[in-house]
Parts: C-alpha cells; structure tokens; sequence
C-alpha cells in the first residue's frame, strides 16, 4: 500500500492509508487533547475535543474518526480549533459538578486535567449541573451520573470489550445517561463488575466503592494477576506499602485492558488482619510464634531425621501452583537433589493430567495449541466441559468478541445452561460423562461424509489408519441413544465444524475431571487432526488451566515422573543432563502422585510432607481421609500465607509472601509468561516462598546455588526446553505473540508428525444407587476461587457472594418439596454438607450442581477417592448425592 | 388498536413472539419491528426488550438505548385516543394555555399522563401547521379547530368532562 503523505501543523508526515489523523498525530510526536479515544475501543467522535482545523477549507474534523487523504493540510493547535476546544471544554464543565475538591479521582482526572493544560480558569457560563442519585447496594462499582461527560467509554467496553452489553445510552439531550435495562442498579442487570469501565471512566463517574484508603496513588506496578489460569496482567496502586486498588494492565497487553471482577477487586487478601505474620511451631499441640531460625532449624533436623531412618522416599513435596516458575523450579530440585527423592506433585494433579497425557500422546506438546487473539480468528468455536464465565474471564470475552463482533459461530456443548448459552449457535447438551461418545461420532461422521482436510491427514500426521475402524460402533444412532442429543443435531455440528476453514476447540474441567478424561481429551484431538486445524491461526485446541501456574509448575518439573520441561524421569539422557548439571545423582524411580501421596501416608510409608501454598484438606477428595493421613504423619511443615485448614495439622507453619511481595514469573494456560512484581513489602516477617527454601536448603546442609532470584531464572533458560530464551539480553522477560509462537514451533518439530489416537468409550461401571438418585456437578463460581482462601478474605467478593448454594432444576425442586433458600443436607455416600436452595431452569432434571470455591461447605468433600487409572486424577467433577431438607425446628 | 385490558401479559408477550419471529436475526430491522409492537399495543411493552434483543442480537439496553432515543416510541401504555394541545404561537396567542388547562380539568390528568380507563392520553405539541384554525387540538387522528371551553367540553362529553 502506498503510504499517504498529508502536511500537520506545516511538517510532511506520511501514514498508511486506514490511519486516522489522530493516530498519525500520535506517532509523529503531536499531543492532540481527548477524552472518548482509547486505542482498542471503537472510535465515535463524541467528545469533539480532538477537532483540527483543515487549512484548505477550514472545516473543523474530529481527528480520531477522520482518515488521512493525500495532500491534507491539517492544523491541530490553529486560533480557531484553540476556541472551540475551550468552549467545549467549557460546556462540559458547565454542566459537571463542583465537587473536584472532595471528589476521588482527584489528578486522575481527564476532565480536570485538560482544563488545566488548556489554561481554563472561571467560567463565564451558567453552571447547570446535573444531578444524579448516586448508586449504592453493590460493594464494587458506585455511579455518579452527575459527573458523567457522556463518553461512552464505559458503554463500548461493556459492548465490545468484555461483551456484557449491561449499558447503553438511556433517554436523549440532556437527560441521556448510559444506564442498565430498565435503569436497575448494577447488581440486577447483566454487570459482573469487571471493572473494566471503572478503569476507564475519564471522570469520577465510575469509580469503585469505599476505597479503604483514600488519597491519589502515584505508584503504579505492574505484575500479573494471581487467581486463574489466564494471567492477566494488572497494574496496582500503591501508595505508603498499601496495594489501594487494581487495574487492568496497559493496553498492549494479552487482555486488552480487561479484567474480571477477582482480578479487579480481589486483592484485599494481602492486607488481611487473617495473614501469618511470624513462622510458627505446635508445642503440645498448640502454635506458638518463633524465629525463622528456630522454625527452619527444626523443620530440617525433622526432614534430615526421617531421611535417614527410612529413606528419602518416605518424604514427600506438594506445591505449588500458585507460586512462580522459579519457585516450583526450586522446589523440584530441592526434592530431587536435597531430599532425594521424585516424590513431588502439585494440585494440578486434580484437572490437568488428562491434558498432559491425552496431548502429549498425541502432539507431545503438552497443551494448548495457539494464543487466544487467534482465537478471535476462528469461524467456528467448540467450547465443551467449561463455563468460562466463571472459570476464565478473559477466555469468555474472547469467545463472545468473535462471536458477536467477528460473525464466529459458536458450538456449547454442555449440559448446564451457562452465560455463553445465547451466544450458541448450537447448543448441545449432552448426558453427564458422555462426551466422548458425541466427539468420537462427529469424528466418525467427518470421516463417512469425507469433510476430512485429506491433503493435511496424509502429510502431516500418523496413525490414520487406526481410527475408522475404532470408530465404527459411533454411529449417529449410537451416538443419539446415549448422549441424548438428537442425531440431525450431532450431525450439523459436526458438518460446522469441518466445513469450517478455522475451528479452534476450548475445553476445561468439566473434561479433564472426569473419569476418562485423557481419552475424551484425545478425541477432541482426533477431531482437530481430521479437519487440519492445528496450529492454524483461528484454530487449534485450548487447554484450560484452573490455576494461575498450574502450566508452570507442571513446565518446571513440580511433577512425580517428569523433570522439567517434561523431560520424563526415566528418560537416562535427560536425567544425565540434569545430573551433571547439578553435581548429585537422582532418583531412578518416578515418584508418587498427590493422591498417591496421601494414600501411601496413610500406609505408613510416607513419614514426612512438606506443602508449600496447597491446602489437601478442602481441596482434595475425602477430606477426612485426607485430614486423618496428615495427621497421622511423623512430621508436617505448611508454607502458607494464611493458617489454612491444612496448615493447622502441620508443626510447622512458615508465612509466605504473597504474589505482591515477591518477584518471579507465572505461565498462564496459553504458555505465555507474564512477570510478576513485588508491590509492596512482605506482611509482618513473610518471606518469599523461593527464600524459603533456600534457606531450608542450607539449614540442612544441602545448600542450593543460588543467592537471588536472577540466578533461578538463568538456569531455568539453560535447562528447561520450553523456557529456552525466555529472559532477553537485557534480563527481561519476553512475552510477546511471536516469540511465544516460535517457541511452540520449536517445540512441536521436535517431536514428528502429531499422531491420532483411538479413544475408547467405557460405560460406568457403577449402576446409579437408589439412594442416590441426583448427579451433583462442581462448578466454578466467579466471585470465588480455588478453595475461597483467598477470595473469602477480599471483602467485596465475600459481601457480595457470602454464602453456598446448591443449584438444582424446577422440577426435582418440586418432588423434593423445596423453595429457594430452604436449607438443605447434600448427602453422598462418603459425606454430607449443608447448603441453601437455588431453583433454576439451567439445569436438566436429575442435575444439581455446586460451587466448589466455599471453605465452608468444600464440595469436594463430597467425593470418594476414585481415580483415573492412567492419569491419577481423582474425579471431581460429578457425583451422586441425595438431598434432604433442614426444617427449621432442628 | 386492541385493547391492552383484555389479554393477559401470556398472550401478550406470545403475540409480540409470533412479531418478533419474523425479523429473526435481521438487525436492521430493529425500529420496524418495534413500530409494528407499537402499532399493535400502543406501546412496546418492556418485557419484549430482551426478546427483541435476542432474536435481532443486540444487547437489550441497545434495544432500549433506541426505544429510549425515539420520542415516538413507548414503553408505557397509552391511551385509545392521543390528545395533542398546541403550544405553537399562533395557539398560544389564540388561547392555547387556557385550553390545556381546561383539558386537564377535563381529564383530570397533567401532560405526558393517561387517564386510569386507558381512553385518553394528554401531550403537547410544538404547531401542527394549521395556524389558522387557532387554537387547535388533535385527538386521535381528527384535528379540531377554532375550539373554546364550549367546544371542548362536547368533545370530551363521552370522558363525563
């Protein structure tokens, strides 16, 4: 394209032909005053303040929606644009109240800051101020439409941006007002209080409620959010060693300026009165604060001792998916070459080994496929065993912005009704655990109908010949009978999906927590293989991660049978290389895994634990076996930031800084990097959990070579395939798309043509009990997370999501005799939880499902140990129960 | 225009459905579409926001952003017949003021209310064009010039004025 070469402010400057005279103003260097342009939003041209003059005909141009024409002589700062920039300015503030004094955005505001670079002192006008009631209920947002300049900010972002739409410009002139259906409060319309208008809000209008600390923040930090697997980047205010608020991190990074409602508001946890403050030791049975020297001296006599009674495999490590990469990287090697043993997992254990097993069979790359802009690409989208709207926000917006802004069409397969429902364009709802038999029978019907991509097939993979005949008993028929779903159903979306020049496939718990997850995972694979649509852009598979490093603690080795970079123990080259790379011999055999972990305390083989950042207790099956077998141990230490209901059972507990108070590295479940900053300095005498254990490390005698985190990170780039060249020449972490892509590259050539695999359906054996007549499903919640440690200590989160409750459908509401709120008894066959009622039309009959995120009713306390043979993860997905009602009077 | 008493919001809202049917997924349709629930009610009931939204896909508070916008378009009952005061000058000098006072009295509501029989709705209007005839009111479709309290009370004789 030819560059177009206009004249701005008397200099010749040239652009490319789409560019707006803004943008093009931007990049040579001249500040053109604004207050509705933000990059990644539409451009409408409502403020006006943005008007050049175009010398040749003297028309005034909003320069933000104005393309560059060839020969343009524009004047950004002419007498005439000076005045009308004033008076528009000038109107504005007519009509805004004069509470700038006592008003929070304080310097922060555009408003106020243009006025004063414009030198506009009193006004000449009547002041008309709006007024507005100020909206209260909700603990997140608060709106004061007085102070609205109408521009839009807040009503694209909810639109294209987060894809909510629970704005819209309500009513005309001077009453008109961005508002919700029916003019509601925030918390009865579609808002889930991402935040994300609040961070753009140019004025006070949007801004979040009760600041526990007043006054403008100067200092910004930028880092990487801590709850789920989409690793956000945000930016904290900080001011006097006080995290005051979040926002999303700057525009150019992976999440575009978004967040969620956790990412935004749920931070108050660092400052908890609830943080360890001082290590602590059980003395007859009850903690008592001590020194860090006293706590590590006994925790490694305790380890050393157990060591050379029964040997290091009678010790065990359990980390750490909510620490950094050079902390799981430490904590790997301190159990392989301090205490001597693979006994190492971390609780990824309980979602992700379907997907390590079921991809790294196939591709042998060991998860998601592509970065999720590309997903933005896609024309057809499968989402299956996820509910994105809870579980990973930013996955969510990025599935609703294809789909509503790009034309995407979107195949749920799901049982539940989520929020992603009304942007299906099918809606398959499966039988509970019989995914498999609907992927393995599209797969079939791609191959009969020869919508397969053949040229693909046959160059570039292996082991075709092996599935036809697997697949020969998927009959749609066969297919219909036990999922449910009527066949012509099954059929289009098959047909939708390989006629589909880009198809991309996100799944998440809902198929890895399932017993035979690994052979649902491959299907799902077989079916990207057949239509070609790996590693297309708008392609590929998406491997969700529940936790913010759950991928990097897996790529850093934090794993019984594979070193890092999934370099397997058995492997003797790899096990050589680390050998002499760290001057000890290791261990032959894999190690155990977390349940394994349990089950073999409970045999009296494993005498001693060390969990850094994990809590077993709630979110482990069978919380009383669990509770039993650690209590059971010789010797339990718990790396913490709180006193957990694991930490509690320990005899020594050591405080941990938070994300907020160390420097490392999180990998979100795309693979990418995302640099985590310390913020603020640790609570009380915390320490970062990486500190920790190098000082264990040289406690007993066995010290590890490192003295700062730098050292870490270098050996991490030296010996972990995937991490090669992670850090560039300057130290600093690259994250950008096309470093992360050469990487996957890289990696996937390493390994051959990725390979079909046959993926065999195996009815449950157990007959539904009687007694047990509903199927609970766990699910994620989006104002809590993980065990709810940390998002029942972030005030607004908790007010706004204080208690449990137990979704079940109309219809087995109505035989059970419940209303909403009833209060009732979850009974399975190994334990009971109490919760309250919520009726919904979401749900099938026979379904109820429950959140998982409540410390005080942890559904997985529902579960029976029952794991996957292959991958030894505990199902933790569904469940038979039966519920009963609570009458008052008990 | 049907009677809004007489059907219940069921069938309401299952007549709006069998509208909204027809303009499936076609946005530009949106203020046709609402002008025809509004010819056929008198207004566009609230509860079709989201209905309309969702077979056009648009968000509902775009859906209401638009209906909002119009002054044309209603989302609360009217009246079978609008009654429209001119305030126009040639009205005003005519006597208008009086007159929408005495059509206030009449019908016992202010301006932009409708009478509790749902039988008549009160607004004003800036002119309609035939100055003329001043002062002038319009009810339903049939305009009425040269009127005096007189007048007016034979128009509004059946409302008991």
């Amino acid at each position: 394209m030819q560059p177009v070469t206009i004249t701005l402010n008397g200099r010749e400057v040239s652009g490319h032909p789409e560019m707006t005279i803004l943008e093009l103003a931007r990049e040579s260097g001249i500040t053109i005053p604004t207050i509705c342009n933000e990059p990644h939003l539409t451009s409408i041209g409502s403020c006006r303040l943005c008007l050049v003059e175009n010398e040749q005909n003297g028309a005034l141009l909003a320069s933000c929606v104005t393309p560059i024409v060839p020969g343009m002589v524009i004047n950004t700062e002419s007498p005439r644009v000076m005045e009308h920039r004033r008076m528009i300015v000038k109107l504005m503030l007519a009509s805004h109240p004069d509470s700038c004094l006592v008003c929070d955005k304080g310097n922060r505001c555009q408003l106020h800051q243009i006025a004063s670079d414009l030198g506009i002192g009193l006004l000449e006008l009547q002041r008309i101020p709006q007024t507005a009631a100020i909206e209260e209920v909700n603990p997140f947002i608060e709106r004061d439409m007085s102070k609205c300049i109408l521009c839009a900010k807040c009503v694209r972002a909810c639109q294209e941006l987060v894809v909510e739409g629970a704005l819209d410009y309500f009513q005309r002139g001077f009453i008109a007002r961005p508002a919700t259906l029916n003019n509601s409060p925030l918390e009865n319309s579609e808002c889930t209080f991402c935040g994300v208008c609040v961070a753009l809000c140019p004025t006070g209008s949007l801004m979040e409620k009760k600041r526990v600390y007043q006054g403008t923040t100067k200092n910004l930090v930028n880092t990487t959010c801590p709850y789920c697997g989409c690793g956000c980047s945000i930016s904290l205010e900080v001011k006097d060693n006080y995290i005051v608020a979040a926002r999303p991190g700057k525009v150019d990074t992976e999440n575009e300026g978004t967040l969620c409602v956790k990412g935004s508001y749920g931070f108050d946890f660092i400052h908890s009165p609830d943080r360890l403050k001082k290590p602590l030791v059980k003395v007859n049975g009850a903690f008592q604060e001590t020194s860090w020297e006293k706590a590590l001296e006994e925790t490694a006599e305790a380890l050393n001792l157990i060591k050379e009674q029964y040997g290091p495999d009678s010790l065990a490590v359990l980390g750490a998916v909510k620490c950094t990469n050079e902390e799981n990287y430490l904590l790997q090697k301190f159990a392989r070459t301090v205490l001597g043993t693979n006994n190492i997992d971390n609780s990824s254990r309980l979602y992700n080994p379907a997907t390590r097993l079921g991809l790294g069979t196939s591709i042998g790359f060991p998860g998601t496929t592509n970065c999720l802009e590309a997903l933005e690409q896609s024309e057809v989208i499968v989402a299956i065993g996820t509910d994105p709207a809870a579980s990973a926000p930013r996955v969510n917006y990025a599935i609703k912005r294809a789909v509503k802004l790009r034309g995407a069409k979107l195949i749920l397969i799901d049982p539940r009704r989520t929020k992603l429902s009304s942007f299906a364009h099918l809606w398959l709802r499966p039988k509970v655990g019989t995914d498999l038999v609907l992927l393995n029978s599209m797969s079939r019907l791609i191959i009969d109908e020869s919508l397969l991509d053949k040229e693909f097939v046959t160059r570039k993979t292996d082991n075709f010949d092996a599935l036809p005949g697997a697949l020969e008993k998927y009959s749609l028929e066969y297919a219909e009978t036990l999922t449910g779903i009527k066949k012509e159903e099954i059929h289009s979306a098959a047909r939708l999906y390989a006629l589909a020049d880009q198809a991309a496939i996100i799944y998440g718990t809902g198929i890895t927590q399932h017993p035979g997850g690994t052979a649902s995972v491959k299907a799902l694979f077989n079916l990207a293989l057949l239509t070609g649509n790996i590693w297309r852009n708008g392609g590929g598979i998406y491997a969700l991660q529940r936790d913010n490093n759950g991928q990097g603690a897996c790529d850093m080795g934090a794993l019984p049978d594979f070193l890092p970079g999934y370099q397997s123990t058995e492997d003797l080259q790899a096990k050589k290389k680390f050998e002499e790379h760290w001057g000890v011999s290791l261990p032959a055999n894999p190690g155990l895994t977390a349940l394994e972990i349990m089950e073999q305390i409970k045999a009296g083989k494993i005498k001693g634990l060390y969990i850094v950042g994990e809590n077993p207790v709630l979110s482990f099956p069978r919380s009383d076996f669990v509770t039993e077998a650690l209590s059971s141990l010789d010797f339990l230490a718990v790396q913490d930031l709180f006193l957990t209901e694991t930490a509690r059972l320990a005899g020594v507990v050591l405080p941990a800084a938070s994300f907020a108070e160390k420097e490392g590295t999180f990998t979100n479940f795309e693979g990418k990097t995302g640099r985590i900053r310390k913020a603020v300095a640790p609570a009380g005498e915390c320490l970062p959990d990486w500190e920790i254990i190098l000082r264990l490390a040289n406690k007993m005698e066995r010290p590890l070579p490192f003295s700062t985190i730098q050292q870490v990170m270098e050996e991490i780039e030296e010996l972990v395939p995937l991490y090669e060249g992670y850090l560039d020449s300057e130290g600093k972490y690259q994250n950008e798309w096309g470093f992360w892509k050469r990487r996957s590259h890289r990696w996937h050539s390493l390994k051959g043509f990725p390979r079909f695999s046959t993926a065999e359906y195996t009815p449950p054996e157990k007959k539904i009990n009687e007694d047990y007549p509903l199927t609970l499903l766990t699910e994620a919640v989006l104002y809590h997370f993980g065990t709810g440690t940390r998002s029942s200590r972030a005030w607004r989160l908790q007010q706004f999501s204080p208690r449990i409750f137990i979704r079940i459908n109309e219809a087995d509401a109505k035989k059970l005799g419940l209303s909403p709120l009833d209060k009732v008894r979850i009974i399975s066959p190994v334990a009971e939880l109490t919760a309250a009622v919520s009726i919904t039309g979401a749900l099938p009959e026979g379904i109820a499902s429950l959140p998982a995120s409540f410390p005080e009713a942890p559904a997985t306390r529902l579960f029976d140990i029952n794991l996957d043979t292959e991958t030894k993860t505990p199902s933790l997905k569904a469940c038979n129960v039966r519920i009963e009602r609570i009458d008052d009077h008990e | 225009m049907n009677d809004i008493k007489t059907i219940s919001e069921d069938e309401l809202l299952a007549r709006i459905k069998e509208i909204i049917v027809e303009y499936s997924g076609q946005k530009w349709a949106l203020i046709p579409l609402v002008q025809k629930i509004q010819n056929e009610f008198g207004y566009i009931p609230p509860p079709s926001i989201p209905l309309i939204a969702g077979s056009l896909g648009f968000f509902p508070s775009e859906v209401q952003g638009v209906i909002s916008f119009y002054a044309q378009l209603y989302t609360t009952p009217r009246g079978r017949n609008v009654v429209r005061v001119c305030k126009g000058t040639a009205c005003h000098v005519r006597g208008g003021k009086t007159i929408l006072k005495l059509v206030k009295q009449h019908l016992q509501i202010e301006e932009d209310q409708t009478t509790a029989d749902m039988e008549y709705t009160l607004e004003t209007v800036a002119c309609i064009g035939v100055c003329a005839l001043a002062p002038n009111i319009v009810i339903g479709n049939q305009v009425y010039g040269n009127v005096n309290p007189k007048k007016l009370g034979q128009l509004f004789k059946r409302n008991g004025g």
